[in-house]
């Protein structure tokens, strides 16, 4: 199971990254929007977790050029605050509030993988 | 028989003595009779006589006189005489009585008084005529030739008694002659009285204007005068001998009624009749009839004094027609002149025109004139549809014997009814004033036109003819201010009456009455209807309107300031404005209107009245009357306290989103920095052992704090869509009960719960709790030993009426959480649902404005009421069922 974590902050990436790992899960990182669609392309990941708000091309981009590609892949939003009222973001499968307790988003990944499987 | 006769006589008699006396006496006694001139002279020429005849001085004559001898004449005394003697009485009175001659002498009875005073002796004989005594003769003191008094003697006795009964005859004669003579004078008198009144009385007769006739008891004509000629037009030679030809036939029956009347002796004085003339003419006389009676009272005819009063009656009649015309055309007009309304007004006309009591005509109608339009309009019609209904109605209405004022009077209270068929076909008709007949010539003409018949008059309006039946009729312009407004219209359809020229003077007096009247009412009515739609814009306006005078007296009111005062007008109308408005004695100083009424200028102004509980935006106006001083002051006033709100809200949002921009800036900003130092921190605190792993915590939960004031700042900036459930809003209270337990014990607080009925709310169930436990925890934290209350009810609300006025009924849930603590400053009230607003030094200040937002959320609303020290009341309003559910976003 291949996770592309994107993020602007490398701290994060980096945070995530051990977290994920520890869960088990393959993880590949992603510091900005064009970095993630790359790698997107080039790593083929089960599931993508994408930061919203990022200098250049922001996480609603990224997802809305993911989910033309590839509509079934997972994606889940994170975010520093809501932005669930965007539209775009409906498209994602999941939305979860950035917290250094990273246990709703591991939740949350089990919760999509298992929906997808 | 001359003088000197006599004297021969004597000459040639050839006697002597006695008898030569007697010749003498009678001689001069013939004298007497001969030179009487009048009886009075002929008892001076006695007395004279016999005095002189027997050498006496004097002598006097008596005469009786109702058994009284009365003195009638004396000679030759100069001394006191009574003037009256009874029989048996003196000298005088004893010769009468004892009718023989009678001597006195004084010195044989001394004490005898004489009738004439001082006489010596005297000598008194009755005057006889046969036996009867008219009176006496005395002659007193006879005198010698030496004029010494001496007795009188058998001889003087025989002499007077000669002279006596000569006299008496005398004397007789003479009265007789002059009773004759004064009975001729009487008789010459009266005839020639009677002479001059006949005279009279004919000159008057037949110089009388006046009729006189007489006829005898049969009622033939015994006189004429020349009057009854003229009068009557028959001469004396046609009347006289016949019956009055000037008694009309149908009068004959009268006629003898009266001569019986005449023969019982009756007089008939100032009868009014009619006689007929000679050319057939009838004639009003006013006539007297008296008896002619005879120096016997007989009755032997009868006379009539006939007067010819047809002038008088004509002018009386006149007079009174012109009256009556008079006072109904007043009547009438003053009538109309008190109606404003067009319709009753028109409808009085034509009842007016139409009614016996009235003018009498059978139909009436009234056309306007519509300049605009160019055309003559039937407005009303008055007038049975045939003969047969009018025969009904003219005998209904002298039954009901209603007259013109009881009618007027009842048209004037009772409502319109425009229904009968006269009033359709009227309606039904327009003219186009550019046709040429007789109702458009009225009108350019402004004349009047009496169609005696419509076959021979080209221009007869064909639509009369047609719709009407009309065979003539008359028509007058009615004319206000020069100007033809209308055409009255009339005919006789029924009665078939020609409308005279009289009529139509009639006509033409009451359409000058009347046009100035319809026309006011037009107008009055345009006017009307003008002010009736202002005031139905003025009630209408939603907004508060109201006039006042200058004294801040309110004069009028619309239907809002009714509503909004909530008392009935009568009771605002007349009161002080400041009163009514405000609930203060005197003006108030803020008020617009008290502006305009210091400065006379208008003033638009929001104004915060607390009476009144809103905001309102006021526009104040000067009133000025016609001398340029202010009369009063006009009002608008609109409640903005909703707008007022709104906007107040607004600023909030747009201050809220604000911050919200920016919160969220630097939420991101903190969080992403925060994750990082939290996520390792957990990873730290996992692999760390004992004191490292403590320390590792501190870390990790320093930052789930940090994350906690930052989700609290999100979550004031997000409104999620949330999902809602049913929940019972006992579960829910319950539920932060016991979470709060610990929390309220602490503080020695008491919490009671009161839940009036188990209400079924749909919302999110965590989003409430959390509103309702900030509030909670707020008044805990507010409160010290005191208590703190949950109540929870349910109550109605009203939403505004609907287009239909249907008002929906709502319910709603009201969650109220008091407490007795510190409470909030007034100043406080209005910002403590502002984020970050805080009076507590640890406070995030976002608690409330995040209950707020939750509540709101949920579609309902919460206040707040409070007083410092004396704890705080916070009400949550959550609609029922019925309610809005939907979400109200955000973001």
């Amino acid at each position: 199971m291949k996770i592309l974590v994107v993020d602007d902050e490398k701290n994060i990436l980096k945070l995530y990254k051990a977290e994920l790992e520890d869960e088990g899960y393959e993880v590949v990182i992603a510091n900005s929007g064009m970095e993630a669609i790359d790698l997107f392309h080039s790593e083929n990941p089960d599931l993508i977790t994408l930061d919203i708000m990022m200098p250049g091309m922001d996480g609603i981009q990224v997802l809305r050029q993911l989910k033309q590609e590839k509509p079934q892949i997972p994606v889940i939003m994170l975010t520093a605050y809501d932005y669930r009222d965007d539209f775009s973001v409906w498209v994602s499968d999941a939305y979860v509030v950035k917290s250094s307790d990273l246990a709703t988003l591991k939740a949350t990944i089990k919760q999509v993988i298992e929906k997808k499987s | 028989m001359s003088e000197e006769g006599g004297s021969a006589l004597i000459e040639n008699l050839d006697c002597k003595g006695a008898e030569l006396n007697r010749f003498k006496t009678l001689f001069a006694l013939t004298k007497t009779i001969l030179a009487v001139d009048d009886f009075q002279t002929v008892l001076n020429n006695l007395c004279f006589e016999s005095a002189f005849f027997l050498n006496a001085r004097g002598s006097v004559i008596r005469l009786l006189r109702d058994e009284n001898l009365m003195l009638v004449a004396q000679s030759g005394l100069d001394v006191r005489i009574m003037q009256e003697r009874k029989i048996g009485e003196g000298l005088c009175g004893q010769a009468v009585a004892k009718k023989i001659t009678t001597f006195f002498n004084q010195k044989e009875a001394p004490d005898m008084t004489p009738s004439i005073e001082g006489i010596q002796v005297g000598m008194g004989t009755p005057l006889k005529i046969g036996d009867n005594v008219i009176g006496a003769l005395v002659i007193v003191d006879k005198m010698d030739e030496q004029r010494n008094i001496i007795p009188f003697n058998d001889d003087d006795r025989i002499k007077i008694e000669d002279f006596a009964s000569i006299a008496a005859i005398a004397i007789e004669k003479s009265m007789l002659l002059e009773k004759a003579i004064k009975q001729e004078n009487e008789a010459l008198r009266a005839q020639k009285q009677a002479e001059t009144l006949r005279d009279y009385l004919q000159s008057l007769i037949k110089n009388s204007s006046d009729s006189v006739i007489t006829t005898d008891l049969g009622g033939i004509v015994t006189s004429w005068n020349d009057a009854s000629e003229n009068m009557f037009g028959y001469s004396r030679e046609e009347a006289l001998g016949g019956f009055d030809p000037s008694v009309p036939n149908f009068l004959s029956e009268a006629e003898k009624h009266y001569l019986e009347q005449i023969m019982r002796g009756e007089s008939i004085k100032d009868l009014e009749t009619v006689r007929k003339t000679k050319d057939g003419g009838i004639m009003d006389v006013s006539l007297n009839m008296a008896p002619i009676k005879d120096s016997q009272d007989n009755i032997l005819g009868v006379s009539r004094i006939g007067r010819d009063i047809t002038e008088r009656k004509r002018i009386e009649k006149d007079l009174m027609r012109k009256n009556n015309e008079l006072s109904r055309l007043l009547f009438i007009s003053s009538h109309m002149r008190g109606t404003l309304e067009l319709d009753k007004l028109l409808r009085m006309v034509l009842t007016a025109v139409t009614m016996g009591d009235g003018l009498g005509f059978n139909r009436a109608m009234l056309f306007l004139v519509d300049d605009k339009a160019g055309i003559i309009r039937g407005a009303m019609g008055v007038g049975p549809a045939n003969h047969d209904e009018a025969w009904e109605i003219w005998s209904r209405l002298s039954m009901e014997n209603k007259d013109i004022h009881a009618i007027m009077e009842e048209i004037e209270r009772s409502p319109m009814s425009k229904d009968s068929r006269m009033d359709r076909l009227c309606c039904g008709i327009t003219v186009s004033l550019e046709e040429d007949t007789i109702l458009t010539r009225a009108v350019k003409e402004k004349k009047s036109f009496n169609v005696t018949d419509v076959m021979a008059e080209p221009l007869s309006d064909a639509i009369l003819i047609q719709q009407l039946g009309t065979m003539a009729y008359a028509l007058l312009p009615l004319i206000s201010m020069d100007r033809v407004i209308g055409i009255l219209w009339v005919d006789n359809l029924f009665s078939r009456k020609i409308i005279t020229g009289h009529d139509m003077d009639v006509l033409k007096g009451f359409t000058d009455q009347i046009a100035s009247a319809i026309e006011n009412a037009r107008l009055f009515e345009k006017i009307a209807r003008t002010e009736q739609e202002l005031e139905n814009i003025f009630e209408s306006i939603s907004d508060m309107m109201y006039i006042n005078d200058s004294n801040y007296v309110i004069k009028r009111i619309n239907r809002a300031v009714v509503d909004k005062i909530g008392k009935k007008p009568e009771e605002i109308i007349g009161r002080k404005c400041y009163e009514t408005f405000h609930g203060l004695d005197s003006p108030w100083e803020l008020c617009p209107h008290h502006k305009t009424i210091v400065t006379k200028k208008p003033y638009v102004e929001e104004v915060d009245d607390p009476n009144l509980g809103g905001t309102f935006l006021i526009s104040s106006s000067p009133l000025f009357s016609k001398d340029g001083s202010l009369s009063g002051t006009v009002h608008i006033a609109r409640d903005i306290s909703e707008m007022k709100k709104l906007k107040d809200k607004f600023v909030a949002v747009e201050r809220m989103a604000a911050l919200g921009e920016m919160a969220a800036k630097v939420a991101h900003e903190i969080r992403n920095p925060l994750l990082s130092i939290g996520g390792f921190a957990r990873r730290l605190e996992k692999k760390l052992q004992d004191d490292m792993r403590d320390q590792a915590r501190i870390i990790v939960e320093e930052v789930r704090r940090l994350e906690g004031i930052l989700n609290n700042t999100l979550s004031f900036v997000r409104s999620s869509v949330t999902e809602r459930h049913e929940v019972m809003v006992t579960d829910l209270i319950d539920d932060i009960f016991t979470l709060l337990e610990p929390a309220i014990n602490e503080r020695g607080n008491v919490l009671i719960i009161d839940v009036e009925q188990p209400l079924l709310l749909m919302v999110n169930y965590d989003r409430l709790k959390e509103a309702i436990l900030n509030l909670i925890s707020n008044a805990n934290i507010a409160t010290q030993n005191g208590t703190i209350k949950i109540k929870v009810y349910s109550r109605s609300t009203f939403e505004e009426p609907d287009l239909l006025g249907y008002t929906a009924e709502n319910r709603e849930a009201v969650i109220e959480i008091s407490d007795t603590g510190y409470g909030i400053k007034k100043e406080d009230l209005d910002r403590i649902f502002d984020p970050f607003f805080t009076t507590r030094p640890t406070g995030t200040g976002l608690g409330l404005s995040i209950t707020k937002r939750i509540i709101e959320e949920h579609g309902g609303r919460i206040e707040v009421d409070s007083n410092i020290d004396n704890g705080a009341v916070f009400r949550i309003y959550i609609p029922l069922k019925g309610g809005s559910h939907e979400d109200t976003g955000g973001r």
